[in-house]
């Protein structure tokens, strides 16, 4: 390989790893709120209160990292509506979802306007791990990124952990998959599903932040762009496992690095095409994973938006 | 201990109240909202009241932006009755303004005005109805979720959009801006009522909300649908065909949504560009739920959610207050109707005594 065609591979594969970081925090979310037997269409809306909350504060203090925490936080907040109205008043968690997007835009574009077109001073700054980072290839890759991507990696295996190594996350599932046999065993089926929609919320936030602290270091009106029902159309993709979401999040991260790579360099495909192309992947990697999930049984949380009565028994 | 208790059927008063009680605690929080950002809600809400119904202009406006919103709902409607999901209504759209430019574009000079019209009209629905073919039939026939297939086909719609008119489309004495050509009068929805700018797809949303509703409550069509909804394990071993059902309901959706966008290009903006307001798909989810999926209630809901959107228009140009307050206030509604849902389903007790 020449030189120059190395580096920019390295480029176009470290800034894939950075987009792919925008999903993958909402992805892990949403599987574990999933899971948990609650379906969350608020991912959009959760993301892009965070990307505004992370962007403000970032603007007024200049302290990164508790940007990131505050737009994760109001992500988590966000999803309390959600989880209210479908775990306690059992309301419809689809048009629930849905409300809950519309409202994170039309408040991120009510509080958002004293915002728009400022730009950050600065971004979240690089850190290189030691010794990781020398790997040839991969390490300028994986470990020449930011706090945020290595809390990313660390999510993966923990939530991956937990899920499938520990009670918690047995009863996580057994919540998912049968709130009654659960409760009977005497796991909180509430408590339980408050947790990781309230879980849910957090890494939608973080994601959003992640976008305007990294990756668009301004704010815009609608900045998530639609990533939020990427982040859930992936969730489909990683069969509700945390390791593949690492892998639906870094195509879709692939994809649009490659398009916006093309579209600087002037290429004479026109832009609209070339920005339909995440969008148009995830569309046939949603039909791909769901002919795989049903040929393969596995996967779909059996209670998944089913609200849970308890005193019905 | 509050206690609940399931409800065999729902009073009359509750199906009234709790819809309006919704709506005035959303747009409390609207208000709230607004106090937070330093200006006072009352004068707000005035004027969003005399932006929407303060004069006969502004009272055709919000007409006009309850065509479409009627339009789609009623669509809307018949798909999640069966409680399915078509959140495709903003894709459907684009594809209906679309396919009845290419008639606008190409035939104008060639055929007459009914008939031009009729042929934009079809076209409209045919576009809308194929881009809601391709999320039905995954549905019915591999099971490929269709909220998020409706979702990611709105974002594909819109880059198609963006590309016709960057490129193929754009009239090149538009000074390089994204626009085609004026229509002809032969591609424009006639105006119902002069120095107004209401078309003709008033009457064809009021048509549309009262097919639907004699399909949902007289047709074995509309009587599959509802069957299905309550209980889709029950409709198949009743032997109803659901993902005929399915097909059918999103198709006829899909050709409103399309239709509503025909109606919008020819009968209003008179050409095509890349802002051609397919919010109103999303807006309309909202009037559906709200209407209780009843699409005679939608044509009250469109009006009402209509006076929102064009009085909030309007104070977002003379009182700077953005946009953004409408997605707010209507959420906020949404989430009070849903929650207050479960006053229509179950029966409250507290400490043994009746509260609801």
């Amino acid at each position: 390989m020449r030189p120059d065609a190395y580096a920019i591979t390295i480029i176009l594969l470290a800034a894939t790893v950075e987009s792919g970081t925008i999903l993958l925090f909402p992805i892990i979310g949403e599987i574990l709120t999933e899971r948990s037997g609650i379906l969350n269409l608020g991912i959009e809306g959760m993301m892009i209160i965070g990307a505004l909350v992370g962007f403000a504060t970032a603007f007024i203090t200049g302290q990164i990292y508790w940007a990131f925490f505050m737009g994760m936080l109001a992500g988590g907040l966000a999803s309390l509506i959600h989880a209210f109205i479908s775990i306690t008043l059992r309301g419809n968690q689809v048009v629930s979802g849905l409300a809950l997007s519309i409202f994170g835009l039309g408040v991120t574009n009510f509080y958002g306007q004293e915002f728009v077109n400022l730009q950050l001073a600065h971004t979240v700054p690089q850190v290189i791990i030691p010794g990781l980072s020398q790997i040839p290839f991969f390490g300028s890759i994986l470990f020449k990124q930011d706090y945020m991507v290595y809390l990313s990696y660390i999510l993966v295996i923990i939530t991956w952990f937990i899920l499938f190594k520990t009670k918690t996350g047995i009863q996580l599932r057994a919540v998912g998959q049968n709130a009654q046999a659960a409760d009977a065993m005497g796991v909180n089926v509430y408590k339980v599903r408050y947790f990781w929609t309230f879980f849910g919320g957090l890494m939608a936030g973080a994601g959003g932040a992640y976008l305007t602290l990294n990756c668009a270091p301004f704010w815009l009106d609608g900045i998530t762009a639609g990533r939020g029902w990427v982040a859930i159309a992936l969730v489909i993709f990683a069969r509700w496992n945390p390791p593949y979401a690492l892998i639906g999040a870094y195509l879709f991260g692939a994809i649009n690095a490659l398009q916006f790579q093309l579209q600087s360099m002037g290429t004479t495909i026109p832009s609209a095409l070339l920005s339909m192309q995440p969008y148009f992947l995830t569309f046939i990697l949603i039909i791909v994973a769901t002919l795989l999930v049903k040929a393969k049984h596995i996967g779909v949380p059996k209670e998944l938006g089913i609200p849970y009565a308890r005193e019905e028994k | 201990m509050l206690k609940f208790e399931k409800r065999e059927n729902i009073p009359l008063h509750l199906r009234i109240l709790i819809p309006l009680i919704s709506i005035l605690l959303g747009v409390l929080i609207g208000g709230i909202a607004v106090m937070f950002s330093q200006v006072n809600p009352l004068t707000v809400y005035k004027a969003i009241f005399i932006g929407a119904f303060g004069s006969t202009y502004v009272f055709s406006e919000t007409i006009v932006v309850a065509i479409p919103l009627l339009l789609i709902s009623v669509g809307l409607i018949l798909v999640f009755k069966m409680n399915y999901w078509n959140i495709g209504a903003y894709g459907q759209y684009i594809m209906g303004a679309i396919f009845s430019t290419y008639f606008a574009l190409n035939s104008a000079e060639t055929i007459s005005r009914p008939i031009l019209l009729m042929v934009m009209c079809i076209a409209g629905m045919v576009g809308g109805a194929l881009w809601a073919l391709i999320p039905a039939a995954l549905k019915a026939y591999w099971k490929v979720n269709e909220v998020i297939a409706t979702l990611l086909l709105n974002y594909i719609a819109l880059y198609i959009l963006q590309f016709l008119m960057y490129g193929p489309w754009r009239n090149p004495r538009s000074f390089g801006f994204p626009l085609t050509k004026i229509f002809d009068l032969n591609a424009q929805l006639p105006k119902l009522i002069s120095h107004t700018r209401i078309h003709l797809g008033l009457i064809f949303g009021i048509i549309a909300a009262i097919i639907i509703w004699i399909i949902i409550k007289k047709t074995k069509f509309g009587y599959e649908i509802r069957v299905i909804g309550e209980n889709e394990i029950a409709a198949r071993y009743a032997g109803i065909n659901i993902a005929k059902n399915i097909i059918l309901a999103m198709v006829i959706s899909g050709g409103l949504a399309g239709l509503a966008g025909m109606a919008q290009i020819s009968g209003i903006i008179h050409m095509l560009q890349i802002e051609i307001n397919p919010d109103y798909g999303y807006t309309a989810i909202i009037v559906a739920w709200l209407s209780g999926l009843n699409s005679l209630t939608a044509m009250i809901v469109s009006f009402f959610l209509g006076g929102l959107f064009a009085g909030a228009s309007q104070i977002q140009m003379t009182m700077k207050v953005p946009i953004g307050i409408v997605g707010l206030i209507e959420s906020s509604i949404l989430f009070f109707l849903l929650g207050g849902a479960i006053l229509t389903n179950y029966k409250l007790n507290y400490k043994g005594r009746k509260i609801i």
